[in-house]
């Protein structure tokens, strides 16, 4: 038994980040029944802007540049957690405007469109960066590992799983508690009375989408220590967030979240009972919940099925 | 193929309709090059490069195609070899089997190469050899080091120029058991690659009297080791031999150094490609296998690393390492295998090249190194590196531990797996 | 509906087919004249099969399935398998190609036959990702990323006549047979009542059901026919790259066969698969001839085919021929992508 706790402890920990790489994505399926298929060179992108925010060569001019490296390593990482979302939010903002000529018509353009422009970011991504890894510098009191129960763990993981749960939990309460959530809630599913009521839906669907790929970046950054930065990491993430969302059913936050945690779950504890079934698990998984439910744990009726 | 170049420069430059104009030129370009020889003297000799350019293998792809392209511009600066001016043309194999077998069909029909360079992933490799030995066109298999290119997937007309798994394993394992511990633990991919290298690690550490307690399959593509690092913490073995490849130790090798979980136990990785270890330099951990480093104290090395570099002033990596080595090395010694046999007929290339022997002063390695006409393999000295400890610049990331002479680590069960056609069964290919 | 006149639809062989075959009839001839080489038109013919087939899921029965790729590689293993451990017969190895994919496909039938949308194309993922990983996984049987090499192509025994297939060209022309026979297959197909009751689920499954259809078992049997028909071309593939890898299986390589049924106009006609393929793999030969950075322009040419143009090019093209307003066209290619994922809700 006490061999088995840490790797559930594992597999809660990979769960929340694998809820975080979700998170974008599913803000975007549920609030604006869209699948945004750029969710993982979006992430790709928020990785490779915070390692050229953290490395030598910072993209500012030259004296701006001198003083922002003077600043102390944990200081610029964290201006580098606002400053690269915002960055890839300009990308979300530009292919929002394409998206736009799709809304009102069915979600599979939405689908394609971001499909096609996954391969020109990833392509961008290699023309600019070049084919080789980077890795992204975290500041030392994130780093190392530290031992308990007579196991050394890692540090950055419990960090990472740490700010999964602060950006879960912060989403939460603006799609909950704030007014721009009600607002944005009933403009997904009633456009006409948001209309109505004076609302710019308009801007109303950018700044979803924005805040989305915003979301996509910061689970980049995230995770890139973890994994690596390499111009094909988006792939890596696309296919567990789009799978995460599938099988907690779309619309469902809590369902996301709960998909997240067991696919996590399931990929730690199968990797220490059944390692070479560790990532097949979260198929497995998925074609149970799913050939029993229709709308996976807890989805709602959607235009995304009908 | 200059043209080429600048379209893929311009394409940098963001500027893309002025790249897919100057693409559109440079497509028409062999055209008027064909035309021009047809008229000429001495017809070239063309060169297929099938270098990946992106998917997992890009990288070191890219690298493969900057030893080879060297190789070619000495010898046309020497005048060519056989009086006649090498050519190349190069396309993006994508680290994509299929794609690999079109390019291969396109530079033999279409582009006339007779002999083809370059590559990293084993089914790419193996994809392109189909269709060399269908043609008769001579394949150097540059930079591939599955054991099963030189064993149960070998041919006439493949030469395999890397050092494979089992060479690695036999120069490290033996030692490691004697100096380290008995009680091993493999940790391997679950793949071809990883599974044949963890068997031949097996037997090694078996026959020195050493044990393996558990051998954890890890799936490609994985991305989070935590489970197996634990599972690791918890079993407690001496040494932890590797077989991971790809993007799956590169993902390993940041997780390791997060956890400083370097040292106990000790780590024995195999062979390391040196675009991998650039990428992340900070994170080399444990005892790895390569077949050459960038300040090997050998005459010779430090002209090299200059030239290269006279060349690749632009390029992401600043030295050249193992797999530009490799590509260079297996160009070089076809282009003078084709000036002893004084002919360009395949099966006279094919006999020049099993009889291949180069010299350790020749090879900038420590030891003499030969083609094993049995199997197509090079023969040549393993090292074994950890990280530098004391790095004299910020490319010197090596500490050389040892070399060991070829014989010591050829791969003795590969002979009996491979088997040759005989020569007249080749079609033949001259150009 | 399928917007071909009605003549056309009850015809055995359409003026459409003759055409096209007498002009890939000549193709060995001219190719290497026009800067490409005979096993492009191989790999265009075989990916051509395999795009047609995935059709009748995506464009015929508007069933959203992105991980068709695995039936594809399933019958390259199967083919190669067959020749080795079997029977070295190039028929029964391209029968067992079809029935191995189509079992699978039967397989993955019954468990997704009952779901729509975003869930169904999930489970497609699901599977052709459990079914690459096991490709991988088994090396034993597949030979893993190093492949299942040395397939031989066979020769083709009519039993008055035996062709040796191993150069380029004589394989060209068997594909090309091959093909033009399943082409009237197929079309006989899509216009069969079998393939009338399959277009009126893609506009309603619900008034379907109502008419008394068993829409499950429709819905289950096109998509197994579809990964046997995939599997067949997969088989043929095999015989044109003389190996069997995995790759093929990826997502990623599934993704292609949807992007060039889509550019081409799946959707809207049922050459639009064809067309596809031959704009993707001419368009990545030449592209990727003088750039690396190909997958950049067929990326930015896909949303632009996405944005302005859903009924794709066999849509623009049909425009014109039949003197239609492109308009109406695009209303066709809009509707049949809302019918795709709406399943079957006007909205």
């Amino acid at each position: 038994m006490f061999d088995l706790l840490p790797h559930i402890l594992n597999g809660l920990t990979l769960g929340l980040l694998f809820a975080l790489i979700a998170l974008g994505f599913m803000l975007i399926v549920g609030l604006m029944e869209q699948i945004n298929l750029a969710h993982g060179s979006l992430f790709a992108l928020g990785a490779y802007f915070a390692m050229q925010l953290m490395g030598p060569r910072p993209p500012f001019p030259a004296d701006l540049a001198q003083s922002w490296l003077a600043l102390p390593l944990g200081w610029r990482y964290a201006a580098t957690l606002i400053l690269a979302p915002a960055a890839v939010g300009v990308v979300g903002i530009a292919i929002e405007f394409c998206m736009r000529r799709t809304y009102g018509k069915d979600p599979l353009y939405g689908l394609l469109l971001t499909f096609g422009a996954a391969m020109v970011i990833e392509e961008m991504i290699r023309l600019t960066w070049g084919t080789r890894d980077y890795v992204l510098q975290v500041p030392q009191a994130v780093n190392g590992g530290f031992i308990f129960g007579d196991l050394i763990w890692s540090t950055y993981r419990f960090y990472a799983a740490g700010i999964a749960v602060a950006v879960i939990g912060l989403v939460w309460l603006l799609i909950e508690k704030t007014s721009f959530g009600a607002t944005v809630k009933a403009g997904a599913h009633d456009s006409e009375i948001v209309r109505a009521l004076g609302i710019n839906l308009t801007r109303l669907r950018l700044l979803v989408f924005v805040f989305g790929t915003m979301l996509a970046a910061i689970a980049g950054i995230i995770v890139a220590p973890i994994w690596g930065i390499r111009p094909h990491m988006g792939v890596d993430a696309v296919i567990p967030a789009f799978l995460v969302i599938v099988l907690g059913g779309v619309g469902s936050f809590w369902g996301a979240v709960v998909a997240g945690l067991l696919v996590g779950l399931a990929v730690g504890l199968s990797g220490a009972y059944a390692s070479e079934w560790s990532l097949l698990s979260m198929y497995v998984l998925l074609v149970a919940v799913v050939t029993f439910r229709a709308r996976g744990l807890w989805g709602k009726k959607s235009v995304l099925e009908a | 193929m200059k043209r080429r170049e600048i379209s893929r420069r311009s394409v940098l430059q963001g500027s893309l309709m002025a790249s897919f104009l100057a693409g559109t030129a440079s497509y028409f370009g062999p055209w008027k090059e064909n035309r021009v020889w047809a008229q000429g003297a001495a017809k070239p000799i063309k060169l297929g490069l099938t270098c990946d350019a992106s998917g997992q293998y890009g990288n070191s792809g890219q690298d493969d195609l900057r030893g080879i392209q060297m190789a070619i511009d000495e010898a046309n600066t020497k005048g060519g070899v056989l009086g006649r001016k090498i050519t190349w043309i190069t396309a993006d194999t994508e680290t994509t089997p299929a794609t690999g077998s079109r390019l291969a069909e396109r530079f033999i029909t279409r582009e006339d190469c007779t002999i083809l360079i370059g590559a990293v992933h084993s089914g790419v490799a193996n994809a392109i050899t189909q269709v060399a030995a269908k043609n008769g066109v001579i394949y150097l298999n540059t930079n591939s080091s599955a054991p099963s290119e030189a064993g149960e997937n070998c041919s006439r007309i493949k030469f395999v120029w890397d050092g494979n798994g089992t060479n690695f394993s036999k120069a490290s394992v033996a030692n490691a058991v004697n100096s380290i511990g008995k009680n091993w633990m493999l940790l391997t991919n679950d793949y071809v690659w990883g599974h044949t290298t963890s068997a031949a690690t097996k037997a090694q550490v078996e026959a020195a009297g050493g044990k393996v307690v558990d051998n954890l399959l890890v799936p490609q593509n994985t991305r989070d080791f935590t489970a197996y690092l634990l599972k690791i913490q918890q079993a407690k073995p001496d040494v932890v031999a590797t077989a991971i490849g790809g993007d799956d130790i590169k993902a390993l090798r940041e997780q390791v150094a997060q956890l400083k979980l370097d040292g106990k136990p000790a780590w024995i990785n195999n062979q390391q490609d040196w675009p991998d270890v650039w990428g992340s330099p900070d994170s080399l951990f444990g005892v790895f296998g390569t077949t050459w480093y960038h300040k090997l104290a050998l005459p010779g090395v430090a002209d090299f690393v200059k030239k290269w570099q006279a060349t690749n002033k632009e390029g992401s990596i600043p030295v050249p390492g193992n797999v530009s080595y490799n590509g260079y090395m297996a160009t070089r010694e076809l282009l003078r295998a084709i000036e002893r046999a004084g002919s360009t007929n395949n099966v006279k290339i094919i006999k020049e090249l099993e009889n291949l022997k180069v010299s350790a002063t020749d090879r900038m390695q420590h030891f003499d190194a030969y083609m094993d006409p049995v199997t197509h393999q090079m023969q040549q000295t393993i090292y074994l590196a950890r990280r530098n400890p004391k790095p004299a610049d910020k490319t010197d990331l090596y500490e050389i531990i040892s070399w060991t002479e070829p014989k010591a680590v050829a791969d003795t069960d590969a002979q009996a797996k491979c088997k040759l056609v005989p020569y007249e069964q080749i079609p033949t290919v001259d150009s | 509906m399928i917007p071909t006149p009605q003549s056309n639809s009850a015809r055995l062989i359409t003026p459409t087919m003759l055409v096209l075959w007498l002009v890939l009839a000549t193709v060995p001839l001219w190719i290497g004249r026009a800067g490409l080489y005979p096993y492009l038109g191989i790999e265009i013919l075989i990916w051509s099969l395999y795009a047609l087939a995935f059709n009748l899921v995506l464009g015929t029965a508007g069933l959203p399935s992105f991980g068709h790729g695995a039936y594809f590689g399933i019958g390259a293993y199967a083919f190669g398998l067959c020749q080795f451990n079997v029977v070295a017969n190039l028929w029964v190895c391209l029968a067992a190609a079809f029935a191995v994919a189509g079992l699978a496909g039967a397989l993955v039938a019954l468990f997704i036959s009952h779901r729509r949308g975003i869930y169904y194309a999930f489970m497609t993922i699901a599977f052709g990702q459990i079914f690459w990983t096991l490709a991988i996984k088994s090396h034993k049987v597949t030979g893993g990323e190093d492949g299942l090499l040395k397939i031989a192509r066979l020769p083709a025994d009519f039993g008055f006549a035996s062709f040796d297939l191993a150069g380029n060209v004589a394989f060209y022309y068997f594909v090309l047979m091959v093909f033009g026979i399943a082409v009237i297959a197929l079309w006989r197909l899509v216009h069969s009542p079998y393939g009338r009751v399959i277009a009126a689920i893609k506009q309603s499954e619900i008034r379907a059901a109502h008419l008394g259809y068993n829409v499950w078992l429709y819905k289950a049997s096109i998509f197994a026919l579809s990964a046997a028909v995939s599997g067949f071309a997969g088989g043929l593939f095999a015989m044109a790259q003389l190996a069997a890898f995995p790759d093929v299986m990826s997502l990623h390589q599934s993704g292609y066969v949807v992007m060039m049924t889509l550019v081409g106009g799946g959707l809207v006609s049922f050459w639009g698969p064809v067309i596809g393929v031959f704009l993707f793999l001419i368009a990545r030969d030449v592209i990727g001839a003088m750039t690396n950075a190909w997958m950049l322009y067929f990326g930015l040419l896909f949303i632009a085919v996405v944005l302005f143009r859903p009924e794709g090019v066999a849509g623009a093209v049909m425009a014109a021929w039949q003197n239609r307003s492109l308009n109406s066209m695009r209303k066709q290619g809009g509707t049949a992508l809302r019918l795709l994922v709406g399943g079957g809700r006007w909205r």
